[in-house]
Order: structure tokens, then C-alpha cells, then sequence
């Protein structure tokens, strides 16, 4: 048998050299739309570029607006520390309650199909309309709600949930866990049916109980997926805007005003576009600190069970 | 000695003669159809908020199309869309819009990045101008030169002059049960409020919020229409934000004032006879509780009277509802300068052609048409029509227009009214007192603006 070296034309397109040339559009897309306007961001961060000052045309200011920021700007910071709390609240709970009903679901529901089809529908629907069915549905005089907690005595007759300074915060987390909860479920129910079924049968002929089991055998196998889930949830409660803006503006006063609605502030009320995207910038900035720090942590503890197991 | 005389006179008469014959003439000369034939077939985009003064224009507009052949596009977007979708355009350069109707207070924004036509170079050309239209004569020159003028030049017109004063349910405050009632109460007949005692009084007495019935209705939503609002009350009580003579000038901050302070505390003290969402409210959702029949009084823009007090396929309150200017404090008689004026951009393709239709619309008829469907006519003689002033409204329009306070139009007024905003609804919302939130607005404007806004009031 003799070695024939293939001709070119027989070689696959990869072998060819064709490869770099196929991820150009993939690559192009990525430098127009992502990488660019990243660079472009940090630009005119360092800029004094106003759309509403004419003085204020794009000159070169160096860090001004990252000190001005840092230091003379409390409502950035109030605005920043209330997306902490939220994020923390409201995907805290959707964990808890999405895990449960996972759980629930892979051990006790039969067609887990039909059920998931069904837990999908509230975060198929466009935030916008979130925002707008909930608004008509807490409504202070018509809201269908507000009528009917209002009747079994869940809200006083002289108050309206969305101007009650005590139970807007509440709400909006609240209505992020109504929306956000069944992506929860439907990623840690596929994560739990694709769990190895050998370390739970070792497990259970080693006389482990059931919740033993849950937390020595299931959870560590689930970390990676836990990990990427609240990562998912939490760099999306982060961004949290259509929602909030919608159904409060930000207020009462600063009580809903998130960071993406102080920086839709900047930029698209006043058009202080430098100043704005130092804003951006800083956002960005303190969610990759986060999310790396957070996802490092979680990838390492939980490399470390599988090794060992 | 005599016939010199009488020879001066002769010729001052004959000049005088001669200069009105060649203004009718030219007047007489000056034709739509013909100034407009160079621009036939061109089309002209422009944008508005969706209310019904930009609806009634709509529907002229064909007739515009018919004598000129000039096409007209209209975009109509919620308030701040219709902002936005023009600030963008404008800082794009692209010359998407030929014509943009604009809150005044965008108005330093445009003019000083050099957005805006200035629409005196095309007001002294005879091929565009048209000569019957006179708006040094025939517009309210207050109004005017607020809402369309910045530093001493024009750019261009009022599409609205807009106003807020008072509404009140005439019908119950006529009624001889409330009125023995009120008496009986309060001392003193039942009346559309002249003072803040007596609106205080009168929302207290009609607050029934067991029958879904509100004595007054305020817009406490973290939004401008809650800025709006307070500056009537600011305004009565003599406070000001800036101590400044018009819109475009900058100088000391007094929104922290005594008077100030005090006209916020009377305007949350009237939170507790407002319906329970009122922190949630914005002009459409006042508009809508008058329209149903829950509220007795309150204060509202005059764009938005005709569909509560004529249209009768909106409102349940028509011939119910009376109106009257906001009441009276140590500030006397107030209204406020607002409204939308027609601008040009530099970048308008069709400058001319839009020129003609802003001035087409300037025109008598159409500022009828336009004002008899919800609009608000800068021109007085629109209001002295018989049929305007049998428009329940005209009589306090035309008050409050004369007596209308200038708000900034400087080119961080969107961010002055921004920090006003947040702090009057953190009050609002139990965040701070009246005193450290007017403190901090006028702190955070005092530095916006710079060296020409100091503090009269040094903050506490």
C-alpha cells in the first residue's frame, strides 16, 4: 500500500489554510459591535463630551470624571449599593425558590415537559411588557390586584403599592423573582437530570440518608451549574432597567433608582456623555471584578470535591 | 408760508400713501402657490409629541400638500421619545427632521451647539415670507420670545403656548347641599379657590375616599410633570428657582428660599386628600381621575382641558368642570411660560419648504383650527374668536398667559429640572425634609451652573 498525499482540492477547507477566513464575519461583528464601542466607551470616558453644553465638546480630560465620580457623587454610589441589595434579594430568591422547584419537579412530576413549557412563560415576555402588565395590575385605582389585596385586607384602603415607600423596593424585587425564577428551575433541572446516576447508587449502598445525599453527593455535582446560573442572574439583575423604569421612574424619590437607570440619567436625560460613560465604566468594571472573583471562587471549590471524588 | 406747508404735507401724505400701496401690493403679490413651486415635490419630516394640537395639524397638513405640492411627514412620540429621537438626530448631523416641535426648554441646548436655523435670515427673504404674517403683531410677545427666541435671536415660532391653572367640578361646588355644608363647616362660602386656604379647604371638604372621590389629585410621580406642578405653587408663593428676568439668563439660585420651603410643605400637605397612588402619578393619570369624575380639583396643563371639558367620548365631566388661574399667594396672579415651538435644523434638507409650512400654520385659520382641536394658539386674535371663548377654558388660558412666569431655557435646564425632580419626590417619598431637599437642589444647580448661579441661600 503506497502513501498518497492528497491534492489540494481533496483537502478539507480547514487543512487549507480556509479557516482564519471562515471567523472573519464572526470576528468583524465582534470589533464593530462589541470591542469598538468597549474602546469607544473608555474614550470618551476620559472626555468632557456633553451633548447639552456646547463648552463641553469632547475635550481631553484625563480621570476627572472617574474622581468626580469616586468622590463627589453620592447618588451614584446610593444608586450602586440599592443594585447590590437588589441583586442579592432578588436572585438569592430565585435561586432558593428555582432550586426548590427543580428539585420538586425531577423528584415528583412525571411529564416534566408539559410543566417546564408552562414555567417558561413568564420570562418569554418582553420586560417592556412585564413592566406594563404589572403597572396596570398595581394600579392604585383600577389595578386588578391592588383591588383584590385590598379586599382580603393585604393592603391598607388609603395605599397603593407603587407609591408606598415601604413596599416598592419590595415589589420590584419581588416581580424580577416572578420572572426570573423558572429560568432558575430550567437550568437546574436540566443540570440535575444530567447528574451521573453512579455516585448516588455508592452512596445510598453505603447506607447514606437521604439529605446526606443532597448535600454530599447532589450539591457538589451541581456547583458548576449553581455557579453559572447565579452568574447568569446576577449579571442580568445587575443590568435591571425596562421593569423599574417603567413601573417607578426611580422613585419614589431614589427608593427603585438602580444604576442603569442613574446612567440612563446621565446620558439620556442631561447628555452628560463623558461623565455617562465613566458611569458605564465603572459599572462594567465593578460587575467583571465581581462576577470573576465570584466565579473563580465557585470553580475552585467545586474542581476540588471532583478530584477527590 | 402757507403752500410750503401744504406742499410738505402733500408728499408726507403721497410717501405715506405710497409705502401702504406697495405693502398691499406686495402683499397682493406674495402667493403661496408661487413662493412654493421651487420646492414642489420635496418632502418634509417632522416630529412632535402625540397630543392633539400635532393630530389637528396632521390633518391640515393635506391642504398644505394640495396648494404647494410640498409632501408633509409627521412622526408623533411620547414626550420624552420625541426629545430624545430629536437630541439624537440633532448630534447626529443627519438631517432626518426638516421641522422639530420642541419643548421650550430644549431651547438653549439647540441654539448654543448651533443646531437651529435662525429664522430671521429667512423671515427677510420676500420670496419666502409671507407679508400679512406678523408675529411682532400677532403673537403674544411674552410667550414668544420665551419659547422661541434664545439671547436676543429668533428662531422660530409657538406651535403651543402652554399653561396650567385650575380645574374644579363647578357642578359640586355649585350644588346648594355642598355649599350649605362647606358653609357650615369652614365659615365661608363654597367657591373656586382664590387662595391656598380656600383650595386647601375645598380639597379637605370633597376628600371621600370611601366613594372613590378625591378633593384634589397631585402629580407626585419621580417624573417632570411633578417639577411642573410644584412651580405653580412656587411661582404663588413667590419663590422662584433662579433670580433671573427671563429664560436664557443665568443668575443667583433662590429655589432653597424661605417661600420656597414653604410652598413645598403646603404642596405635600395636600398628599392627604389625593388618591393613594398619587406618587405614581403623571399628567395622563390627573387627566384620566377629572375625566371619570373622582377628583373635585386640581392643576393641570390647558392642552389637556378640551378632552376632559369638550370631548364628550373621553370625558364624563363635560359641562362640569370650570377653570380659573391657579390661587393666589404672596406672589400674586402666575401662570408659567411653557410651550413647543417649530424649529429648523441646520441640517434640514429642505429648509425652505419647511419654512413655508411652519408659516403656513402661523396663519389665522389654521391657529383657529388648530386651538378649536385641542392646540393652544399663540396668537390673542385666536382667542378673541366668538368660538374660542365659548371654549369653557379660553377666558383662564388668556389669564394665565398674561401673567406667565419664564422658567430656564439655558442649556442645562434638562439637567437643573432633573435634580429638581429627584429631590422634590425624595420629600415626597419621606427621604428628607422640604428644607435639605431644596438645599441640595440648589446646591447641585448652583454648581451645575458655575460661577453665575450663586447661592442666595447658603445651604443648612
Amino acid at each position: 500500500m503506497t502513501n498518497r498525499t492528497p491534492s489540494p482540492r481533496g483537502m478539507p477547507l480547514l487543512d487549507r489554510g480556509v479557516g482564519p477566513l471562515l471567523m472573519l464575519p464572526a470576528t468583524l461583528l465582534v470589533v464593530v459591535f462589541l470591542v469598538g464601542p468597549f474602546y469607544y466607551m473608555v474614550y470618551t470616558a476620559l472626555t468632557d463630551l456633553s451633548f447639552a453644553d456646547a463648552s463641553h465638546s469632547g475635550s481631553f480630560v484625563g480621570f476627572d470624571n472617574f474622581r468626580k465620580l469616586m468622590r463627589n457623587d453620592p447618588f451614584f454610589w446610593a444608586s450602586f449599593l440599592l443594585t447590590l441589595k437588589f441583586v442579592i434579594i432578588a436572585v438569592g430568591l430565585e435561586f432558593l425558590l428555582g432550586f426548590a422547584l427543580a428539585f420538586l419537579i425531577f423528584r415528583f412530576v412525571a411529564s416534566q415537559r408539559l410543566l417546564t413549557t408552562l414555567l417558561l412563560i413568564p420570562m418569554m415576555i418582553a420586560p417592556i411588557a412585564v413592566g406594563l402588565i404589572w403597572r396596570l395590575l398595581l394600579q392604585g385605582d383600577f389595578g386588578m390586584l391592588t383591588f383584590y389585596m385590598r379586599k382580603v385586607g393585604l393592603l391598607a384602603q388609603n395605599a397603593a403599592v407603587l407609591s408606598a415607600p415601604d413596599l416598592v423596593f419590595p415589589t420590584i424585587v419581588a416581580i424580577d423573582v416572578w420572572q426570573w425564577t423558572p429560568f432558575v428551575t430550567l437550568i437546574m433541572l436540566a443540570g440535575m437530570m444530567s447528574l451521573p446516576r453512579a455516585p448516588f447508587e455508592a452512596a445510598m449502598m453505603d447506607g447514606a440518608k437521604p439529605f446526606q445525599i443532597f448535600r454530599d453527593v447532589m450539591l457538589p455535582l451541581l456547583r458548576p451549574v449553581i455557579a453559572l446560573v447565579l452568574l447568569l442572574r446576577g449579571i442580568d439583575a445587575f443590568k435591571e432597567f425596562d421593569k423599574v423604569f417603567l413601573m417607578t421612574g426611580g422613585g419614589p424619590g431614589t427608593l427603585t433608582e438602580l444604576v442603569s437607570i442613574y446612567a440612563y440619567r446621565v446620558n439620556f436625560r442631561n447628555w452628560d456623555l463623558g461623565y455617562g460613560a465613566a458611569v458605564a465604566f465603572m459599572i462594567y468594571l465593578v460587575v467583571l471584578i465581581l462576577c470573576s472573583v465570584f466565579y473563580k471562587a465557585v470553580y475552585w471549590s467545586s474542581r476540588k470535591p471532583a478530584a477527590a471524588f | 408760508m402757507l403752500k410750503p406747508l401744504i406742499r410738505g404735507s402733500a408728499a408726507s401724505g403721497l410717501l405715506v400713501l405710497a409705502a401702504l400701496m406697495w405693502q398691499i401690493t406686495q402683499a397682493a403679490a406674495w402667493d403661496l402657490q408661487e413662493a412654493s413651486k421651487p420646492y414642489s415635490g420635496q418632502t418634509i419630516r417632522m416630529v412632535g409629541e402625540a397630543l392633539p394640537p400635532l393630530e389637528a395639524l396632521k390633518k391640515m397638513a393635506p391642504e398644505f400638500e394640495k396648494q404647494t405640492g410640498i409632501h408633509v411627514e409627521v412622526e408623533m412620540y411620547e414626550h420624552s421619545e420625541a426629545v430624545n429621537k430629536v437630541q439624537l438626530d440633532l448630534n447626529s448631523h443627519r438631517g432626518r427632521y426638516d421641522v422639530i416641535i420642541q419643548p421650550h426648554r430644549e431651547l438653549g441646548k439647540f441654539a448654543t451647539n448651533n443646531h437651529l436655523v435662525e429664522i430671521a435670515k429667512m423671515m427677510a427673504d420676500p420670496a419666502l415670507r409671507d407679508p400679512t404674517f406678523e408675529p411682532e403683531k400677532q403673537l403674544y410677545q411674552t410667550a414668544w420670545h420665551e419659547i422661541s427666541w434664545y439671547e436676543g435671536k429668533e428662531y422660530g415660532f409657538p406651535f403651543t403656548v402652554l399653561n396650567m391653572f385650575m380645574w374644579y367640578r363647578s357642578d359640586l361646588l355649585a350644588d346648594p347641599k355642598e355649599q350649605a355644608g362647606f358653609k357650615a363647616k369652614y365659615g365661608y362660602d363654597l367657591a373656586p379657590a382664590k387662595d391656598w386656604k380656600q383650595y386647601r379647604d375645598i380639597a379637605e371638604w370633597f376628600y371621600r375616599p370611601d366613594q372613590g372621590f378625591y378633593g384634589t389629585a397631585l402629580e407626585g410621580k419621580r417624573h417632570e410633570a411633578l417639577w411642573y406642578e410644584w412651580l405653580n405653587f412656587l411661582y404663588s408663593f413667590g419663590g422662584d428657582v433662579l433670580d433671573v428676568k427671563s429664560g436664557s439668563a443665568c443668575g443667583p439660585v433662590i429655589v432653597n428660599s424661605p417661600k420656597a420651603v414653604a410652598s413645598l410643605e403646603y404642596y405635600k400637605s395636600l398628599l392627604q386628600f389625593s388618591p393613594p397612588d398619587s406618587l405614581n402619578y403623571f399628567w395622563d393619570d390627573v387627566m384620566a381621575l377629572m375625566q371619570q369624575a373622582k377628583v373635585a380639583e386640581l392643576i393641570m396643563w390647558n392642552d389637556a382641558t378640551y378632552a376632559v371639558s369638550v370631548d364628550t367620548t373621553a370625558s364624563t365631566v363635560v359641562g362640569k368642570v370650570g377653570f380659573d388661574l391657579v390661587p393666589q399667594g404672596d406672589g400674586g396672579k402666575i401662570g408659567q411660560v411653557e410651550g413647543w415651538t417649530y424649529l429648523i435644523p441646520v441640517y434640514s434638507k429642505n429648509q425652505q419648504a419647511a419654512f413655508l409650512f411652519v408659516q403656513w400654520m402661523m396663519g389665522y385659520d389654521r391657529q383657529l383650527e388648530q386651538h378649536l382641536n385641542g392646540g393652544a394658539s399663540g396668537r390673542p386674535d385666536v382667542y378673541a374668536s366668538p368660538e374660542v371663548q365659548k371654549l369653557p377654558y379660553a377666558k383662564a388660558s388668556m389669564e394665565a398667559n398674561e401673567h406667565a412666569v419664564p422658567k430656564a431655557t439655558l442649556p442645562q435646564s434638562a439637567e437643573m429640572t432633573d435634580i429638581l425632580v429627584r429631590e422634590l419626590s425624595s420629600y415626597l417619598a419621606g427621604e428628607k425634609e422640604a428644607q435639605a431637599a431644596l438645599d441640595t437642589a440648589a446646591t447641585d444647580i448652583s454648581t451645575l451652573l458655575g460661577s453665575c448661579a450663586p447661592m442666595t441661600y447658603p445651604a443648612r
